[in-house]
């Protein structure tokens, strides 16, 4: 089911001019990344190209949120270096990885929760606010120019992503679902030029996973934006991915095409040969 | 039937920012605020003024100061006192060594002062959070109580340990500090500062930096994901906290009581600021001086009421059952409604929205 | 070589020359400064009474630590938990009870408080955030306050359960005149041990104290285990409350039970910073050098301040300790999970 809706939507997608796949956006050489004695990640590289979706699979436990947590900036790999923007990465810290325009979703929602919809979504522009905390203790004159122009943006978000009708709402007292679409919504509100999205239709049912793909891709289409998903739903991973990268135990199995990852020896013994 | 939005649309974002947007609410705060400048000061006498409308706005200052801090970027407290004697001494010393110096340019002056000492004190809340934090803020409370009792320079070397507030003026005649000024005067300037401090907290709260503070407080990881750099929010947020709760302080000095010694902020007052933002609600401005009213006047109604029952009572079991009652009231609000009366308000007016045709 | 053991071995070489190393920093301050005194037998001796002292402050951490280990609520009050069992206790004697007689009633209105603590306060916030709950226990510090006070008034009374407060000269060989040293601090130092001993005993090997444990870790997961969380909530207030008993009846016979015993108790807060909040060991060690150093800063550095800096010496420590350290001293690291 879900599938043949995806394939309708890569269909349509594909159908589109095609995009152009670009040059390396960010690259990953040789990450390992322990914790204790625990080896999360070992020696892993792998190539995010501009305007791609790469889909990053693997059983639990292989080491995804971990590979996205390294390009966030959350963790420090013990070895290996990310290359970003043609440039390597030191010191890096979340928000300066926000800075350079990487934006991100969780496994499990993690928005403002004592903040509404709009709150959230406003927030996500925090970084492209320039006016100064008199200007905003005044409030009336620049900074009232410069809240109303990001309302603008963060409006047309709402209205991409068609979540009009809860703008106001607490976003505590919203459906998984909508959580999850508002996160997104955040994210796109930082203009990134590599999304991260961490199982973005994690306990979703059929129908908010067949919209949730067809945001993601009018978000890739649209706006160009690069984007690198966690997703456990096979049929959804193989249509909507340029390319996949495949994670088991910490190590890399497989990179490529869905189609030459299907194919790929291991993978199927590792993980898609379980069901034969 | 009176309060109804319907049919009050808004063709503008601009409009839809407004801090009162719907058109019952902006009558009815025009409504408080003729009452609060013109029938208070005529029908008050003068024992209400010093005793209920003057300690509850400077209070309301303290609160909406601590507010900021722990109600809207979720960093717990316990040092507003230590914070408001730095504003009390401050401010002294200034307007004592600089005379000429408009008073009102002194509070705000040693209302800086205490933000860079709150900044100072906010620094471990990079590595720390939640009740770790909170023990180190004891550490400011009794640190500068300590300090401004143990050096009589901050006195000017009074051998009693007390300030007293020097006669300044708001304009020339026009007494706001020392015997020759006058309740009202002290009131309507309180009032008009007061409220003003008001607007700039409503102000920043509603902007980018209050959104930062929220982030911070909702779930810091998002926070530091979007760009947030979360000293930086932080050390915001003790800042502008410290800023207003300093300026709360010099007025506690100056204005209200016009002689104060270190004590006078010692952790009790912490405590009592604390307990006023909890019942007013934590992370509302309205909820600020709801709260404070609430903590200015369930003393002075406790205490007339234990009198009327029994005029023999003593002060000391007056006071212990004082306690008692604000004890119990916390937990009540804390199970009850954990956000406060400023929460308890909003429901009453989305009721009151539908009244009387709930479906 | 066991990691644990080996650190254990490095601080007990390490402690004494760190503590030669204070007292020589002190005499060479003394030597520079004509306000400050030093000699080695009465820094000693200053030092032993600071470690007595300590033992009083890591009784009241002790009971801090059961319950933020049994339900991760930072309980704001278990010092006004000490005030209100002291309060109670003198109030019993003085109605005619035996002091052994007035222990057994006193412990058994700590349980009933901690019974009534659970139904009111605890039930319904469960699974509130734990900002809320301590609040919860300001409260509950306000309300105890006031309660003890209004019962049994707010005069200083005296708490005497006939321990000998004669004072020990012990080491009169080797520094002149000897050390002085209180017999009841020693004799309040050597409950404590029991006291903790017993504790430790207590969570490590009964079924209760494993049912804690795990109620510490996640109220949800314990309840759906079958753990009963309010009776082991009920419990663990108890052993709170009995804790605090004996910590008050120590403090209030050696100073008096009046009002300011509520705030002292609040030094046993930097004590849990120092040792973590989970740590029994890490409460007494924490109490150790917050007394010892707390003491041992006012008599030698005290002078160059003005004098009284007790009042902030252990917080200023623990802020300090904090920068290097935030989990304390054998608390347990936090890897947060994203």
């Amino acid at each position: 089911m879900v599938e043949t809706l995806a394939s309708e939507g890569v269909a349509e997608h594909q159908s589109a001019p095609r995009k152009k796949i670009g040059e390396t956006l960010l690259r990953a050489d040789n990450i390992t990344l322990a914790f204790g004695g625990v080896k999360a990640l070992t020696d892993i590289s792998f190539e995010v190209r501009e305007h791609e979706i790469l889909a990053i699979i693997g059983p639990n436990g292989a080491g995804k949120t971990s590979m996205l947590n390294v390009i966030n900036g959350f963790y420090h790999p013990q070895q290996g270096r990310i290359m970003y923007l043609g440039a390597e990465r030191r010191a890096m810290r979340p928000h300066l990885a926000a800075r350079q325009g990487i934006a991100r979703t969780f496994q499990n929602v993690a928005l403002f929760k004592g903040m509404s919809t709009l709150d959230n979504i406003m927030t996500g522009r925090v970084l492209k606010m320039k006016s100064n905390i008199f200007q905003q203790a005044i409030f009336w004159g620049a900074n009232q120019r410069e809240e109303i122009a990001h309302r603008e943006v963060v409006e047309k978000i709402i209205d991409f992503l068609e979540i009009e009708a809860i703008r106001k709402t607490p976003v505590g007292r919203l459906p998984y679902g909508l959580q999850k679409r508002v996160e997104l919504a955040r994210a796109l509100a930082m203009e990134p030029k590599l999304l991260l999205l961490d199982e973005p239709m994690a306990g979703m049912n059929v129908e908010e996973k067949e919209d949730m793909c067809r945001f993601i891709l009018d978000v890739n289409d649209e706006f160009g934006t690069t984007i690198a998903l966690i997703e456990h739903d096979m049929g959804v991973v193989m249509d909507i991915s340029d390319r996949v990268v495949v994670l088991d135990y910490g190590r890399k199995l497989a990179d490529g095409t869905p189609d030459e990852v299907r194919a790929n020896q291991d993978v199927i013994d590792a993980y898609l040969g379980v069901s034969h | 039937m009176l309060y109804r939005e319907a049919g009050q649309f808004k063709t503008s974002y601009g409009a839809d920012q407004a801090i009162f947007p719907i058109r019952q609410d902006q009558i009815a705060i025009a409504l408080m605020a003729a009452l609060a400048v013109l029938a208070v000061p005529a029908l008050a006498s003068e024992y209400f003024l010093e005793t209920i409308f003057v300690p509850f706005l400077v209070f309301a200052m303290a609160a909406l100061g601590l507010n900021i801090l722990t109600g809207y970027c979720g960093q717990l407290s316990l040092g507003t006192g230590g914070f408001m004697a730095c504003g009390a001494f401050f401010s002294y010393k200034l307007t004592v060594a600089f005379p000429e110096l408009h008073i009102v340019l002194v509070f705000l002056l040693a209302g800086f002062g205490t933000a860079g000492v709150g900044v100072l004190f906010g620094l471990p809340s990079l590595r720390i959070k939640g009740f770790y934090l909170a023990v180190a803020t004891l550490a400011a409370q009794f640190f500068l109580v300590w300090m401004f009792n143990k050096f009589d320079w901050w006195t000017n070397y009074s051998s009693s340990g007390v300030i007293s507030a020097p006669p300044r003026e708001l304009f020339p005649g026009i007494f706001i500090t020392g015997t020759q000024a006058d309740p009202v005067t002290k009131y309507l300037f309180l009032l008009g500062f007061v409220a003003l401090l008001a607007l700039v907290a409503k102000n920043l709260v509603r902007s980018r930096i209050g959104r930062t503070w929220m982030a911070i407080r909702d779930m810091d990881i998002a926070a530091e994901i979007i760009g947030i750099r979360p000293l930086w929010a932080k050390l915001s947020a003790f800042a502008v906290s410290s800023f207003y709760i300093g300026i709360s302080g010099a007025l506690w000095a100056f204005v209200y009581t016009g002689s104060v010694e270190a004590l006078a902020f010692e952790i009790n007052r912490s405590f009592q600021v604390l307990f006023m933002i909890i019942i007013g609600g934590l992370g509302s401005i309205l909820g600020s001086f709801l709260g404070a009213a609430f903590i200015v006047l369930l003393p002075i109604l406790l205490n007339n009421g234990m009198l009327a029952v029994d005029p023999t009572i003593s002060t000391a079991l007056v006071s212990h059952i004082e306690f008692m009652i604000f004890g119990a009231l916390i937990i009540f609000f804390l199970i009850v409604e954990p956000h406060g009366l400023a929460r308890l308000w909003q429901i009453a007016k989305e009721k009151l929205r539908l009244w009387p045709f709930p479906y | 070589m066991n990691p644990t053991a080996l650190r254990f071995g490095i601080w007990i070489v390490a402690t004494p020359l760190l503590i030669a190393a204070l007292g020589l920093g002190f005499q060479g301050l003394a030597a520079v400064d004509s306000s400050l005194f030093f000699a080695w037998g009465y820094f000693i001796e200053v030092l032993i009474a600071g470690l007595l002292q300590g033992v009083m402050y890591s009784l009241v951490a002790l009971g801090f630590v059961l319950i933020f280990k049994a339900s991760g609520i930072f309980n704001f009050a278990q010092g006004s938990m000490v005030l209100f069992a002291a309060l109670t206790m003198v109030g019993f004697i003085e109605m005619g009870l035996h002091w052994t007689l007035a222990f057994i009633v006193t412990a058994g209105v700590m349980v009933l408080l901690a019974l009534v603590i659970e139904r009111v306060v605890l039930r319904p916030l469960v699974n509130q955030p734990h900002i809320i709950l301590f609040m919860a226990t300001i409260g509950i510090f306000y309300f105890l306050d006031g309660f003890g006070q209004t019962l049994w008034g707010s005069d200083v009374k005296v708490l005497d359960i006939g321990i000998s407060k004669a004072p020990i000269i012990i080491a009169e060989g080797i520094f002149e005149n000897g050390l002085l040293i209180n017999s009841f601090d020693l004799v309040a130092a050597l409950v404590g041990a029991v006291l903790v001993a017993v504790l430790a005993i207590f969570f490590q090997y009964t079924r209760v104290g494993r049912a804690l444990r795990a109620v510490a870790d996640d109220h949800q997961a314990a309840l759906s285990v079958g753990i009963p969380l309010k009776t082991i909530w009920a419990i663990v207030w108890s052993v709170a409350g009995i804790v605090a008993l004996v910590a008050g009846i120590m403090w209030g016979s050696k100073a008096g039970v009046q009002f300011s015993l509520a705030l002292i108790a609040l030094k046993a807060l930097p004590v849990l910073i120092l040792g973590g909040f989970t740590s029994i060991p890490g409460a007494i060690i924490g109490g150790l050098i917050i007394g010892a150093g707390e003491q041992v800063a006012e008599v030698f550095l005290g002078p160059l301040f003005g004098g009284a800096i007790q009042d902030w010496f252990a917080y200023m420590l623990a802020l300090v300790f904090l920068l290097f350290r935030p989990q304390g001293l054998f608390g347990e690291k936090i890897i947060e999970r994203i």
